[in-house]
């Protein structure tokens, strides 16, 4: 089941060696322990430079948006098996 | 010891990418399409998906035809953009002689870096070691290795996925004649056709074929056809960017319509965009040209060639929609339009003596630096509110940078 949104939400994530690993997502009142990071893009909207994280748990896989500018996260994709 | 030519051929690209994204993809047939799976085509299908007969290009209702478990998804330009510059970006550790020829492929020069064909091996492997850790477990490369760009990119193509294949100078022949014409790169099924015409069914038999006559019949390319059928090419690796020769955009519209309105809307909104290119990397064109294609996927285009060059959105669409006017068969159903600019040269556009053509150009290049800061939907024309552009990854181009 593939779903495309755009849902804000809160992300526990870790700033260390110049990178961004999210660890922990609230979504929906639930929690979400994050177990891979497959894959990081940044895309930009005029001179804003937005990360993209590809992330997945043990059943889905969700796609996060970080802009860089407001430093709010939101929940762009989900794919469950 | 002759040039070390180094060819890079991502496997089944935006598939590979999209399944390292996302893991619950790997090891399924999946396709990539446009904005609208249902009026789209496969740009890439997976190993998977290749493997039950899914080819790229194919319509997605044959492809789900062929292989009824296809899962589509719907393309992320501005990821795979990203992922090609982070690609290309490491491939300038090994050497500074890189070319960028597609959205997937690239050639190295790695003669002086190499020295011979086991360093060349080695630094092949080193590079595929690279690429995993900077794109990817899933994102494989084959490699191919040779003497100059031709064998290179025939011996990439042999090897899929994952592959390194090395043809020496002494190899070219045999790996020649082991394959088709047509799958040298440069000899489409157009000049196969025409090569069988001419009794030519292999490499070996355009070994043989005199060269005058192939230069008869082909002019300079001849000379390039028996160059090639030795396993010989000149061309060098450029980094050199070179200016484009055309710029477009192409759309298919929702659902195939009569409706001139909006036809317009769409073709406007093209041009727009096709405008906002030239001006952001400094063209104007002193020629437009228009596709009309129908339902029936028959089409019609025009060319325009005028005198006072441009990058004015709204001055290419009025020339536009008179070609459209000109070709369009009124009977048919229109499913895709495209515009494209082309005898560019590097220059502003032109200034006018009226002042209200005057006050035009100020206001767009008002709008340019509002685009430039926030993005391509900063600002809109009213009369393109009611339709909507979606992205899409054509397998050639990327639409997010418009």
């Amino acid at each position: 089941m593939h779903n495309i949104l755009h849902d804000s939400v809160d992300v526990l994530a870790t700033f260390a060696d110049r990178r961004v690993r999210p660890l922990h997502m609230r979504w929906n009142d639930r929690n979400y322990s994050i177990k891979n990071v497959n894959l990081v893009h940044t895309a930009r909207e005029g001179q804003k430079k937005i990360f993209y994280f590809s992330v997945s748990d043990i059943a889905n896989y969700f796609k996060l948006r970080l802009d860089s500018e407001t430093l709010e996260w939101h929940l762009v994709e989900v794919y469950s098996s | 010891m002759s040039q070390i030519i180094l060819h890079i051929d991502m496997n089944s690209y935006f598939a590979s990418v999209e399944q390292q994204a996302n893991p619950f993809l790997r090891g399924k047939p999946i396709g990539i399409t446009g904005k609208r799976s249902e009026r789209s085509i496969v740009a890439t299908a997976s190993i998977e998906a290749k493997k039950l007969g899914v080819k790229t290009a194919m319509s997605t209702w044959e492809a789900k035809k062929i292989c009824p478990s296809l899962i589509l998804i719907t393309g992320d330009p501005e990821k795979y953009s990203e992922i090609t510059h982070r690609f290309n970006k490491l491939f300038f550790e090994f050497t500074p002689l890189v070319q960028e020829f597609s959205v997937d492929e690239s050639f190295l020069d790695i003669t002086d870096q190499a020295k011979d064909w086991f360093g060349a091996v080695c630094l092949a492997q080193r590079l595929r070691e690279r690429l995993k850790e900077e794109c990817g477990e899933w994102i494989t490369a084959s490699i191919g290795l040779a003497p100059n760009k031709l064998l290179a990119k025939l011996s990439s193509d042999l090897v899929k996925p994952n592959g390194i294949t090395l043809t020496r100078e002494e190899d070219a022949i045999t790996r020649l004649d082991s394959i088709k014409l047509t799958d040298l790169c440069g000899i489409g099924s157009r000049m196969g056709a025409r090569l069988n015409d001419l009794g030519i069914m292999n490499f070996k038999k355009l070994r043989e074929f005199p060269l005058e006559e192939l230069v008869d019949e082909f002019d300079s390319y001849g000379y390039w056809l028996h160059e090639a059928a030795h396993g010989r090419e000149a061309f060098e690796v450029s980094s050199e960017e070179v200016d484009p020769k055309s710029i477009g955009h192409s759309y298919t519209l929702p659902k195939d319509t009569f409706d001139p309105v909006l036809m317009q809307r769409y073709l406007l909104g093209m041009c727009e965009k096709v405008a906002w290119r030239m001006r952001r990397d400094g063209f104007v064109a002193n020629a437009v040209s228009i596709c009309v294609r129908y339902g029936d996927f028959s089409s019609n285009s025009k060319q325009h060639v005028f005198q006072e060059a441009t990058a004015d959105g709204f001055q290419l669409f009025e020339l536009a929609w008179r070609l459209v006017e000109i070709v369009r068969d009124k009977g048919k159903p229109v499913r895709l339009l495209g515009i494209s600019t082309s005898h560019l040269s590097h220059a502003s556009a032109p200034n006018s003596l009226f002042k209200k053509e005057q006050k035009h150009l100020s206001v767009l290049s008002a709008l340019d630096k509002i685009q430039s800061r926030y993005g391509s939907d900063a600002w809109t024309r009213a009369s393109l509110l009611p339709i909507v552009f979606q992205e899409r990854a054509s397998g050639l181009a990327y639409d997010h940078e418009l």
